[in-house]
């Protein structure tokens, strides 16, 4: 049980110090077990049970942040001196200040019908054993076929200068699974993730074998009957799982606000968004993009932040308008601002930062048949593989995994490694349709340095683009 | 350093008294300090202290690993491992832990970088530079890292290393879209050249103003050092028997076979005096400088002892953490420190003698479409300087390398005389020491 009176304790320290601007602490424990198979074989398990905390001084001239694997006052005592002379030696010339929130007391727990606490290296063993068996039984030539299943639970105990107190449990499970499919002499690649929070019973609800075997009987229909694109420009409906990724890296990161200040210019880049320019114009009327941490069971699942501030929707993209960016409270107050709760840490050993939760396009309302029916000329690209974006998130690129040519209004044969390089507003600008029924997909979005790998989900409906450039 | 080596040994015999074959117990603690800085000033100060231990354990071919946080509950936890170990599932590919009679070199830690309380100064220097050369805003991280670790094995393991170093890297823009990175790794503290990094940076991101758009096309490119570490965290990973063995490398059944241009050898050299010198793997085996590819052909994988039996070879002392760690696959053979060795070029000679090219200061974001093929993209960033007819004329800017991994390494024909030892974020990683190279007709795409 993490002890409140450690985190009380080390507050009363900071207060004593001199003063300051906010003084947090976080009390974290994690027991998380590891499993990797390869090729229906065991190769590697691990578990650990980690606990721990952190401190964050904010002073006018800087922050500073300590952590360490014990708890206990002493250790507190130790972390406050060490980050209250880090914060103070920064010597920032222009001072910091943060929004100003209320101060939440409150406990939320994800719950588990089914704990994963409770469940044996066996039944996990025994699943992926179920999947490899299950692709295996298609007969379709399946190289790697590497799987890596985690699960955790994150006890957290938050409390800050102004009288937060958040107390927190959330359990987490995340499938990786990397296959290599093999035809007349050419290869395809399938690397996915699947994610939850709650308990095994998410693990039930993904239909992993049936899901396998699909992927790799398209994957082998890719590489047999699948034909290139001319290079021309054409309709394109994007899969929920591309308008994803696009709402993640031409969206998400680039509203981060710590990006657009700067605070991540030497690694993960800035942006090419500033902040004059909420309520231009960046796509249709057609491009509406969410950030929630608030989806229920989804991977990247919070009610509250890292800082204590409360968690909810935000619209990045509104109807074609850049609407709102993702604030913590020090890029809040920078702008004039209040945080919207996105602030995040990987762990008790990392500094939170700006992150996404769950970025999605919004539904809109055709279905998905009529997103391909209206097509003359086009492609469907479902689902991707290689892709990148640069750091100012204006360039990027998607290559298709599952794609097919479309041809008056009916979908074709497969269309073989189709490469959109596009523009943000080149992506967004070009939607006049989208349809209704969404699909997430899990991902590990790495961001802040040390990097940091977050819990996110991505995606959204079919997304209709008319007359983009197609390689 | 007699602490932790007692904790480590004392860890293994816990857990071979509590039943357990092999057992690997690495003890490590660690002070690091960080000052991130943004818009020429600093935004933040970091700092971490841990004292932990990874315990690997095997009961036949039933093998768990542990990073054991807490130590005071070290013993009960070595058994508590070691009990879940009799339920853990079996690793039937699991080939045993190093054994023999060690030696291990020694080399010592700079302690002036281990007591160093002053980082910000270093910082502000590094922004000092950078504005003296023509830069308006700089940003990025400066490191101080202090590793003491000790290991044990049930297989004759057993020693100490004291690592510490410094890693400073500076961006710096000159205009929104023109900018220069430089880095700079030190395992002595004179070593750190903080000012001359910054002015460095500064001074590329004047020659980056005002670019204009980028060209498709073939195009030749001369990669700084900073750009091939990025490509060389690819390459390595790839290098690794795990990695091989699942599918995800262009080296498989590539042994003997030529996979790069005859101007490129590789090897792996943790004992060189590096940010990342080490002293043995993770498994305790003294490590080594491991010859990788010779002359283009590919010469050895990088092996830990389980991969090595698998691929009837011997460990080459590669061995990576045990635990999980972020974006890797768990427990592969990683490399330690990648070198390319040098050439004779100098760079003004690699300038002058190319027609029609780029040169590249930095990269990022390189991701593959097949990595069994090799084919991927990446996205130039920082100043990226066109070359026409032997001269720089200009800065150009949204471009991206679209080509394929093998063929890069295959088109370098020109290696510089000097290198320079990098480390970026999770970019350039691991630390690694190349020359500046120039690769021929590098297939060059931007967004329509």
């Amino acid at each position: 049980m993490l002890e409140e009176e450690v985190a009380l304790s080390t507050l009363k320290v900071a207060e004593s110090m001199g003063k300051l601007l906010l003084a947090e602490v976080r009390l974290e424990e994690r027991n998380s077990r590891q499993l990797a198979v390869k090729m229906g074989q065991v190769d590697s398990s691990s578990a650990t049970q980690d606990t721990g905390m952190n401190v964050r001084i904010v002073l006018p001239t800087g922050i500073g942040f300590a952590s360490a694997n014990s708890i206990s006052k002493a250790d507190g005592k130790r972390l406050v001196e060490k980050a209250f002379r880090q914060a103070k030696n920064a010597k920032r010339r222009s001072a910091i200040a943060l929004s100003a929130e209320p101060a939440v007391q409150t406990s939320w727990e994800v719950r588990e019908r089914k704990p994963l606490a409770d469940l044996s290296a066996e039944d996990k063993v025994d699943l992926i054993r179920r999947i490899d068996r299950a692709i295996m039984k298609t007969r379709i030539k399946v190289e790697g076929r590497y799987y890596e299943l985690k699960d955790y639970e994150i006890g957290g105990y938050f409390a800050n200068s102004e009288g937060a107190k958040i107390r927190s449990y959330l359990p987490r499970v995340t499938l990786d699974s990397h296959n290599l499919v093999k035809s007349k002499g050419d290869s395809a690649q399938c690397i996915r993730q699947w994610g939850a929070s709650g308990g095994w019973e998410k693990v039930e609800e993904w239909g992993l074998e049936d899901a396998h075997v699909a992927e790799v009987r398209m994957l082998k229909k890719q590489l047999d009957q699948g034909r290139a694109v001319k290079p021309t420009t054409m309709d394109l409906v994007c899969g929920p799982e591309v308008a994803g990724i696009a709402a993640h890296e031409s969206c998400g990161h680039p509203m981060e606000a710590d990006r657009i200040i700067g605070r991540e210019m030497s690694q993960a880049g800035r942006s090419f968004v500033s902040p004059d320019m909420l309520g231009k114009r960046i796509g249709s009327e057609y491009a509406t993009v969410i950030d929630d941490p608030t989806v229920p069971g989804s991977y990247g699942y919070y009610p509250y932040d890292h800082e204590g501030v409360k968690a909810r929707p935000r619209y990045l993209y509104k109807a074609g308008l850049i609407n709102e960016f993702l604030h913590n409270r020090e890029t809040a107050s920078r702008l004039g601002t209040r945080s919207n709760g996105s602030s995040r840490a990987e762990n008790y050993l990392r500094e939170p930062i700006v992150r996404m939760a769950n970025t999605f396009v919004a539904p809109g309302d055709f279905q998905d048949d009529e997103m391909i029916g209206s097509i003359k000329e086009g492609v469907l690209m479902h689902s991707f593989t290689e892709w990148n974006i640069d750091d100012k998130r204006y360039n990027q690129k998607y290559v298709s995994r599952e794609a097919y040519f479309i041809k008056d209004g009916e979908l074709g044969c497969p269309a073989k490694k189709v490469i959109l390089e596009i523009t943000t507003p080149g992506f967004w600008g070009a939607i006049d349709a989208v349809s209704k029924r969404i699909e997430l997909t899990a991902a590990e979005c790495g961001k802040g340095d040390p990097m940091q790998g977050m819990a996110v989900d991505t995606g959204g409906p079919m997304v209709r683009l008319r007359g983009v450039r197609l390689k | 350093m007699k602490a932790l080596r007692d904790t480590a040994e004392e860890l293994v015999e816990v857990a071979r008294t509590a039943g357990a074959r092999d057992v690997v117990c690495e003890v490590i603690e660690s002070a690091v300090q960080q000052v991130r800085f943004s818009n020429s000033e600093i935004d933040a100060v970091n700092s971490w202290s841990e004292k932990h231990a990874n315990l690997f354990v095997a009961i036949g071919k039933r093998t768990l690993v542990s990073d054991l946080r807490d130590l005071d509950r070290g013993e009960s936890l070595a058994k508590e491992l070691v009990a879940s170990a009799t339920r853990a599932p079996e690793v039937k590919g699991y080939g045993g832990i190093g054994t023999g009679r060690f030696k291990y070199g020694s080399r010592k830690a700079d302690q002036g970088i281990a007591k160093l309380r002053d980082a910000p100064r270093f910082v502000l220097d590094a922004i000092s530079g950078a504005t003296s050369a023509g830069a308006n805003n700089v940003g990025g991280t400066m490191f101080i890292r202090h590793h003491r670790t000790a290991i044990a094995s049930s297989g004759g393991a057993l020693a100490t290393d004291e690592t510490s170093s410094m890693d400073l890297s500076v961006r710096a823009f000159s205009q929104p879209e023109a900018s220069g990175h430089a880095l700079c790794c030190a395992s002595r503290l004179a070593s750190m050249k903080a000012r001359e990094t910054g002015e460095r940076a500064g001074e590329l991101s004047m020659k980056a103003r005002n670019p204009v758009q980028g060209d498709e096309g073939k195009l030749d490119i001369i990669a700084e050092p900073l750009l091939t570490g990025s490509l060389m965290h690819f390459t390595a990973d790839m290098l690794s028997a795990l990695i091989v063995e699942i599918g995800q490398s262009m080296y498989g059944k590539k042994l003997g076979k030529q996979v790069a241009s005859k101007e490129i050898t590789l090897v792996d050299d943790p004992l060189m005096d590096s940010i990342s010198r080490r002293s043995f793997d993770h498994e305790g085996v003294p490590t080594r400088r491991n010859v990788l590819i010779k002359n283009g052909v590919l010469k050895s994988l990088m092996h830990n002892t389980s991969t090595g039996k698998r691929f009837k070879t011997n460990t080459t002392a590669n061995a990576g953490p045990l635990v999980p760690t972020l974006f890797s696959v768990t427990a592969q053979p990683e490399a330690f420190h990648p070198v390319i060795e040098a050439g004779d070029w100098s760079v003004e000679e690699m300038i002058s003698e190319t027609k029609d090219g780029l040169y590249l200061n930095n990269t990022w974001y390189t991701r593959f479409q097949n990595y069994s093929t090799g084919d991927f993209s990446t996205i130039p960033r920082d100043a990226i300087l066109r070359i026409k007819d032997g001269e720089i004329v200009g800065a150009v800017k949204n471009i991206r390398i679209s080509d394929n991994m093998m063929n890069f390494w295959k088109s370098v024909d020109a290696l510089s005389k000097n290198s320079e030892e990098v480390y970026w974020w999770d970019e350039a990683s691991p630390p690694s020491t190349l020359p500046v190279l120039r690769a021929r007709a590098m297939n060059i795409t931007r967004s329509a």
